[in-house]
């Protein structure tokens, strides 16, 4: 009997893996029958993260050193936290949109079916993103490269930086699900992203040592996005910490992953839906 | 409640699962009250009022397989919400579903690949890709193999016409088409139970007819059960067999159509055209007494010729307001006209 | 031939609608301050974090969280608008061809009703926020608040010319869905070349070129520089010329919207 109910599972775990595959395969086609909004949404975003670089490039050209992180650091920190935060929109970009699905209704839709809610609201939202992918992979080569250069760091870093990016996107998700979650009770959630999402990302791409200690404090914990990028770096550039912060990452992304699909869990058993 | 589900719905039977089963459901919404006056802004930030909205009170009734039901009431009546917690979207705040046994809520997927929904305003089908990709995508979904797809789709395709936009995007669908294409879409899948949410809101005669047919043939040759919304009274004495109407939340009637027709007790309106005239007892008078003084009927219009008044079928023989009225002179011709349907919601809704 | 004065007192009631149906919301937008504050508080700390090592120019470490906190205020004037003010909405429900067939321009009546929004967000947001900014960094108003006036000139240029602005991208949704890129892609233009988080001065010389050719200084930087008493009133010109171009712009992609629309039909 239990024997069966595995085998059950297994086989509709597959089922949901394929259905996962066949989901994104059309949403990619959706998409591509707007070409010239396609590429031209990928042109503006690579703008858009140009100047965002810009922004600290201009910063730490004239000042050089952000206290007492190096040049190559900070930008270490940046591209980490945007190759994450992309790895974050392209596979789980529609728990940033749930405000739409919570104000025209849609959801109701994806309630009627055999399926998982997040497993037919997460492919709708897949999206390749040229524009951020090259972006924050051209700045992390160069600043790993500077540092593999100057024998401040060793090949070692690059899978490590790696392992960093994808617990930093679990966590992105996690922050990204568990704030969406609030809009079961108040529909309007882009003021809380504003803080949660925007925010504390902007915030994290400098060294946490720049802020008051609360601050620091609350970005390592509350919204703990100093895991992705500042804390790995702690280790992976400067030598501080330990081996440990790996199994420390993996069990943190893993832990507030499941905590963020709890409580969304229960924020849809409050889903109210829309008027009438 | 239980003069609602004594009235008209049969026991359960132990040995056979009702279709739907609602027992005694509630839905309340909370909203935050928004204060008033000075400094408002900032009070209602942390103030913990709320105003509980009923929308849906105590309402419970047992649908059987094969039944055809219609679910009438005026907006905001709580139609949709009703809907939404059959269908396993809303959780009540209390009571209970079963779907042929199983609740919604608790056992989401399983009851979700037994039914069919279809909400008239929104579409399930994929906005931008061809009508029959989506068929393609639902049937990975529901797991519904290639064989059990060309036959049902087949057979859809026949009665819904599904043919003449097959490879067209769902965008470019005319409302009709697209309501043609949802309601396939929604059976794909061969559930037992469909649930449609208006599902001829804003639609032509022809196209209105059309979906009507489907949902006949669905009913009477597969077997489905079926419950609609609908603010079209055609809907419900074309298709249903039984009629629930809510009102402020809760369960109004529960029967057939000529049920509630009798219940509401509108009159009849009789016309009456004399030969050679006739003759009023007292002119400018709007009362007809009969004789015996055993009932009234009023006079809704007259000219020369004709006369025409209103009954209570209830509580007059038809046979005798035609004695009375052959008394004011030679009939020659009669014509009756039955309530409206129209008009009967418009009571029932008022 | 619409006349713009034809109509005052319809201007002023869009205006005042406008205002007004921000009004029942002001609790939750209240809070959204709090959101926004945090934000402004955030860049201090980082040009706090960065005086500490390193001085900070003809600003100082005060001069630069005062430079924040004014660009931070400014931002619900200047860059937050109505996306598109509203039209991308109306041309996907296909609201717009009602739109053109009114008896008002276009341009002049969604510019009335943001007005209204732009006032409501003056009052409610960036006032709230300037003084949050102010208690929490521990800052007066400068020279004790004589330099508002002119400041708050330049910033009632700034934000018309956000309007024009937002009124072009709005109009681009008749050629593309993806017009909402546009308006991203504005704040990080507004972010980079107003001078939102770094002053002009500090670019690099091909940047500061780029950006002196185009509106963005006026919109930030140089209401800021007025606040902070170190503008030349002249450049008020520049906000001045800047919005006879912008409003010439306006008027000339109204009629290329006019044509699209009477071509497919809305």
């Amino acid at each position: 009997m239990n024997e069966r109910r595995a085998t059950d599972r297994q086989a509709s775990l597959r089922n949901y893996i394929k259905l996962y595959l066949i989901l994104i395969r059309t949403s990619v086609r959706s998409r591509m029958q707007y070409r010239f909004n396609f590429a031209f949404g990928t042109v503006l975003a690579a703008i858009i993260q140009l100047s965002e670089f810009l922004m600290i490039a201009i910063v730490l050209a004239k000042f050089g050193a952000v206290r007492g992180w190096t040049m190559h650091e900070v930008g270490y920190l940046f591209a980490v936290m945007t190759l994450a935060k992309t790895l974050y929109r392209t596979f789980g970009n529609e728990v940033h949109n749930l405000e739409r699905y919570l104000v025209e209704g849609e959801l109701d839709q994806l309630l009627t079916k055999p399926l998982p809610v997040l497993l037919s609201l997460l492919p709708r939202g897949f999206r390749i993103m040229f524009g951020e992918v090259i972006q924050g992979g051209a700045i992390l080569a160069w600043s790993l490269g500077q540092m593999l250069h100057s024998g401040q760091i060793s090949w070692w870093a690059i899978p490590q930086t790696i392992f960093a990016i994808v617990t930093g996107g679990v966590v992105l998700f996690a922050i990204g699900m568990a704030t969406a979650t609030c809009g079961f009770w108040t529909t309007r959630i882009s003021m809380l992203q504003n803080m949660t999402e925007d925010a504390a990302q902007t915030a994290a791409r400098y060294p946490l040592t720049l802020y008051p200690g609360w601050m620091s404090g609350l970005l390592l914990t509350a919204i703990p996005v100093g895991l992705v990028g500042y804390l790995p770096a702690l280790y992976i550039l400067r030598g501080e910490l330990g081996l440990w912060v790996f199994p420390v990452l993996a069990a943190a992304s893993c832990l507030v992953v499941l905590l963020a699909l709890r409580f969304w869990k229960f924020g849809i058993s409050k889903y109210q839906s829309t008027g009438s | 409640m239980e003069t609602i589900s004594s009235r008209a719905v049969p026991t359960v039977q132990a040995e056979r699962e009702a279709a739907i089963e609602a027992v005694g459901l509630c839905k309340s919404f909370k909203t935050p009250v928004v204060a008033q006056g000075r400094f408002s802004g900032i009070r209602s930030l942390f103030s913990r009022e709320y105003t509980t909205k009923e929308a849906v009170r105590d309402i419970g009734f047992t649908v059987e397989k094969g039944d055809f039901v219609g679910y009438i009431g005026p907006n905001g009546a709580g139609k949709s919400t009703t809907i939404k917690m059959l269908t396993g979207i809303l959780h009540p705040s209390s009571g209970s579903v079963r779907l042929a046994g199983i609740d919604p809520h608790r056992d989401r997927l399983r009851c979700a690949s037994r039914l069919g929904v279809v909400f008239g305003q929104r579409s399930q089908l994929w906005w931008d890709l061809p009508v029959k990709d989506s068929y393609d995508i639902l049937a990975h979904m529901y797991g519904v193999c290639d064989a059990d797809k060309a036959k049902r789709l087949g057979e859809f395709a026949e009665l819904l016409d599904l043919d003449e936009f097959w490879d067209t995007p769902v965008r470019k669908l005319s409302l009709g088409q697209r309501m043609r294409a949802d309601i396939a879409a929604a059976m794909l899948h061969d559930p037992e139970l469909l649930f449609l949410d208006e599902p001829t809101i804003g639609l032509d005669v022809n196209a209105k007819r059309n979906i009507r047919g489907f949902l006949k043939v669905l009913n009477e040759e597969f077997g489905k059960t079926i419950l609609l919304t609908t603010h079209d009274m055609d809907d419900i004495e074309q298709l249903c067999r039984r009629v629930m109407v809510i009102g402020g939340g809760r369960l109004t009637y529960d029967g057939t159509v000529e049920g509630l027709r009798r219940e509401i007790g509108l009159p009849t309106e009789i016309k009456v055209t004399y030969r050679a005239g006739y003759v009023l007892p007292r002119q400018g008078d709007d009362l007809i007494i009969a004789a015996d003084s055993s009932f009234a009927m009023r006079i809704v219009s007259r000219t020369e010729s004709t006369l025409t008044v209103e009954v209570n079928r209830q509580d007059v023989r038809t046979m005798d307001v035609l004695r009375e009225l052959g008394q004011r002179g030679e009939i020659e011709d009669v014509e009756m006209r039955e309530p409206d349907f129209e008009e009967i919601i418009r009571r029932v809704y008022g | 031939m619409i006349s713009f004065r034809s109509n005052t007192r319809l201007y002023q009631t869009l205006a005042a609608k406008a205002y007004a149906r921000n009004i029942q919301y002001r609790g939750s937008h209240l809070l959204h301050n709090f959101a926004s504050a945090a934000f402004g508080y955030l860049y201090a700390c980082i040009w706090i974090g960065l005086g500490r090592d390193h001085s900070l120019g003809d600003y100082g470490t005060i001069g630069m969280l005062h430079y924040i906190t004014f660009t931070q205020t400014s931002l619900w004037v200047a860059s937050f608008t109505t996306m598109g003010l509203g039209i991308p909405q109306s041309v996907r429900t296909g609201q717009i061809a009602l739109d053109l067939m009114r008896p008002v321009h276009l341009f002049a009546h969604l510019m009335a009703k943001e007005w209204g929004q732009i006032a409501y967000q003056f009052l409610y947001k960036s006032i709230p926020i300037y003084i949050v900014m102010q208690l929490a960094l521990g800052l007066t108003p400068i020279d004790g608040g004589r330099t508002l006036p002119l400041a708050l000139t330049a910033l009632a240029g700034a934000a018309y010319m956000a309007i024009c602005m937002n009124y072009m991208m709005g109009i681009s949704a008749l050629w593309t869905t993806e017009s909402s890129w546009l308006y991203w892609g504005n704040q990080a233009l507004m972010n980079l070349l107003a001078g939102f988080f770094i002053p002009l001065e500090w670019l690099p010389g091909w940047l500061q070129t780029v950006a002196w050719a185009s509106p963005y200084p006026f919109m930030l930087y140089a209401p800021t520089q007025f606040y902070l008493g170190k503008g030349d009133p002249v450049l008020l010109l520049g906000t001045l010329a800047w919005c006879a171009a912008l409003t010439l712009l306006c008027m000339l992609s109204t009629k290329a919207l006019r044509h699209k629309v009477e071509v497919q039909g809305g």
